[in-house]
């Protein structure tokens, strides 16, 4: 297989989390799946990457990206916790208190 | 010595007005009349010396304006034209400081008045002792602007203060025109100065120049058309209304003729017009003032028809017997003011001559003065207005081109005699038609009423006769026949003979003027022509109306607005709350508007 196929698919994969957070109006949990979702498409980006140039630096970024996004879902999710504990509800629609 | 004529009143105003609530009424009236009596003294001096002996003096005080090549100077500047009307100013404005002591006693604001009557006199004589159009105009503005302060003196009276304003703003109109002669003739001349001025035919606008003067003499001068605020000006006080209308304002519009005279010559058109507007002033203020019913707007128009003759004796360029008669009205116009104001006074304030009547039992020296005025008003032989009124009119019967000029003055001549004796005859002579209690106690007033009167008197009777050589002394007096001499007399005589009778005929002539016709033409006459209605209606409501609807509403609250500072903020105001409506606190859309201008700027680069 050729390199332009995992691009389409790493890409496709992004805009999928893209679309997720802005077209979700639901969940948060949702909203941060797809961050994850974004995430991971970014990480499979550099490892394609440092594969096809054969250059190491690519796959220390992915798992540097991979402990980020580990500590960025865990803070994200106490934050959906403490919003939960507050509100009782954790729909995205009903966070918009602070207005322009 | 000569400088005090004029630094003497401006000290006696400064003094009085800066400092009138610490010397009081009777401190500011004995400093002014010595001050301005002092000034008269030595202006009488002065008079002897510029007018008898054909001297001219000159203080340089300092240099106001130096450009380049135009340089003009502050000066007192007296020739014989300036000493004549420095003489008359003085001496009236002394005499009316003196009468004021009297007639305005027991009026609270007495020092102000006194003020304004010496910083008015200092204004004139700024203005006649000028030696350039712009110290004379200093004078011109300086003169509208104490008349709008005495004329308004009883502020809290409404009509005072419309009179007032009337007559600043009809001032004005001249005023205008005077700054546009004066900006042409140095435009034209390259100067100023009144005796640098060679006017030369070639010249750009040797027609416009004197017109644009003429128009400003009208203004000050009360002549037709601007001639409006002269009657409205007797809201003020009488000494005001004698010193506005007998010496100072009205004859700066003359004298500013008699002083540009050069220019006036070189322009046939404009000698034309000037004769013209004097002759038609003249019968139209004579025809006004035959059915006017308050004394002092009877003697106002008079004033107007007799600055009429000296406006006419300019246009057929006899400038010497202009002055001559200005300086010989001064005196019997300030007559007849003052003792119009001393009837006023002793009859309770009383104006309308139909209230009064019989008053020769009560007020005899009143009636004495103003019959001696009214007798060199109208022409007598051997009293003063006989020498320079009856000259005037003996000179215009040989000036063929302008020949109408002479009917319009023989006419108006006929009328001064006519209603001069009209108000004669209906305050002092007819039966008494006042209350009993004013009749009464009528009296004559105080010393320092009477001695006023008394010297004015004198004046009116000897003046012309001593002068006359002095004043007129190149003049060739016309070779006409003996019947044309005696025309004016002939027609003064019959006027005063009407004057006399018209009320003797009482009923049959009374009942006529209920008849249709007459009462028309009365009404037409005591309207002044209609003068103020035709200004009202035609100039002054639709000046009025387009300043409300238009340049207030349309432009400056209309169409400036709304482009200019209301509509800019609006529309800020709108744009910035649809901009910030876009933060509408759904966290999707921050994420669509994030991504939408990332994907842009991706796309930019």
């Amino acid at each position: 297989m050729r390199i332009k196929s995992f691009i389409i698919t790493s890409l496709i994969l992004f805009i999928l989390g893209v679309l997720g957070v802005s077209l979700n109006r639901t969940n948060l949990i949702l909203l941060l799946m797809s961050v994850e979702l974004m995430l991971l498409a970014a990480s499979f980006l550099f490892i394609i990457a440092s594969s096809f140039f054969d250059i190491l630096f690519g796959q220390i970024f992915t798992i540097i990206v991979l402990t980020v996004a580990a500590a960025e879902s865990a803070i994200g999710l106490a934050i959906i916790v403490t919003y939960f504990r507050i509100r009782g509800k954790i729909s995205i629609k009903l966070l918009n208190t602070l207005k322009g | 010595m000569y400088l005090l004529i004029i630094i003497l009143p401006l000290i006696s105003s400064l003094i009085i007005l800066v400092s009138g609530r610490n010397i009081g009424v009777k401190g500011a009236n004995y400093f002014s009349v010595i001050c301005m009596i002092t000034a008269s003294i030595i202006s009488c001096l002065l008079y002897y010396e510029t007018a008898f002996l054909k001297s001219t003096i000159i203080f340089s005080l300092f240099n106001w304006l130096s450009l380049n090549i135009f340089e003009e100077s502050i000066n007192f500047y007296v020739d014989s034209i300036s000493g004549g009307m420095i003489l008359i100013v003085n001496v009236v404005s002394s005499l009316v400081h003196l009468y004021s002591t009297g007639y305005m006693k027991g009026d609270p604001h007495s020092p102000r008045f006194m003020g304004y009557l010496s910083l008015f006199t200092f204004f004139m004589l700024v203005l006649v002792s000028s030696q350039n159009y712009l110290q004379l105009f200093i004078g011109w503005e300086g003169v509208g602007l104490c008349s709008y302060l005495l004329i308004n003196y009883w502020f809290g009276r409404l009509q005072a203060n419309k009179a007032a304003i009337k007559a600043m703003l009809v001032n004005r109109v001249g005023d205008a025109a005077l700054i546009a002669s004066i900006v042409l003739i140095w435009f034209n001349y390259g100067t100023i100065n009144f005796y640098l001025i060679f006017p030369i035919n070639a010249s750009l606008s040797h027609t416009l120049i004197p017109i644009l003067l003429l128009i400003g003499a009208i203004g000050k001068s009360a002549q037709i058309g601007l001639h409006t605020w002269l009657p409205d000006a007797m809201e003020g006080p009488t000494p005001v209304s004698a010193l506005i209308h007998a010496a100072t304002m009205v004859t700066a519009g003359v004298y500013l003729i008699i002083r540009s005279s050069p220019i006036f010559e070189m322009s046939n058109i404009a000698l034309i017009a000037t004769g013209l507007v004097g002759a038609i002033t003249a019968l139209f203020a004579a025809t006004v003032g035959l059915a006017q019913n308050d004394i002092k707007k009877i003697i106002a128009y008079s004033t107007c028809s007799q600055l009429g003759f000296m406006v006419l004796a300019c246009g057929i360029s006899y400038y010497s017997v202009g002055l001559f008669h200005l300086i010989n009205h001064a005196f019997f116009k300030a007559l007849l003011f003052l003792g119009a104001g001393s009837v006023i006074h002793a009859l309770t304030d009383e104006q309308d001559i139909r209230k009064m009547g019989s008053s020769i039992l009560s007020l005899p020296l009143s009636y004495t003065f103003i019959l001696i005025g009214s007798l060199a008003l109208a022409g007598t032989p051997f009293l003063t207005g006989y020498y320079s009124k009856d000259l005037l009119l003996e000179l215009t019967t040989k000036e063929y081109y302008l020949i109408i000029v002479c009917w319009l003055g023989l006419t108006a001549t006929f009328l001064t005699a006519f209603y001069s004796f009209k108000l004669i005859t209906r305050t002092f002579l007819l039966y008494q038609n006042y209350y009993k209690n004013t009749w009464i106690s009528a009296h004559e007033g105080e010393l320092n009423i009477i001695i006023p009167l008394i010297l004015l008197s004198l004046g009116s009777v000897f003046f012309g006769f001593f002068s006359k050589g002095a004043i007129l002394d190149p003049l060739i007096h016309p070779n006409i026949t003996s019947f044309i001499k005696l025309t004016p007399l002939i027609l003064s005589a019959l006027g005063t003979v009407f004057g006399l009778l018209i009320f003797l005929l009482s009923s049959k002539t009374w009942s006529l003027f209920f008849k249709n016709l007459p009462l028309r033409i009365y009404d037409f006459l005591v309207t002044a022509w209609g003068f103020d209605k035709v200004i009202g209606t035609f100039l002054v409501d639709p000046v009025w109306a387009f300043g409300h609807n238009v340049t207030v509403k349309l432009f400056d609250a209309g169409i400036i607005e709304t482009i200019g500072p209301f509509g800019l903020s609006n529309k800020i105001i709108a744009i910035s709350q649809s901009m910030s409506r876009l933060q509408s606190g759904y966290l999707f859309n921050y994420a669509l508007i994030i991504i939408l201008f990332i994907s842009v700027s991706v796309l930019m680069t």
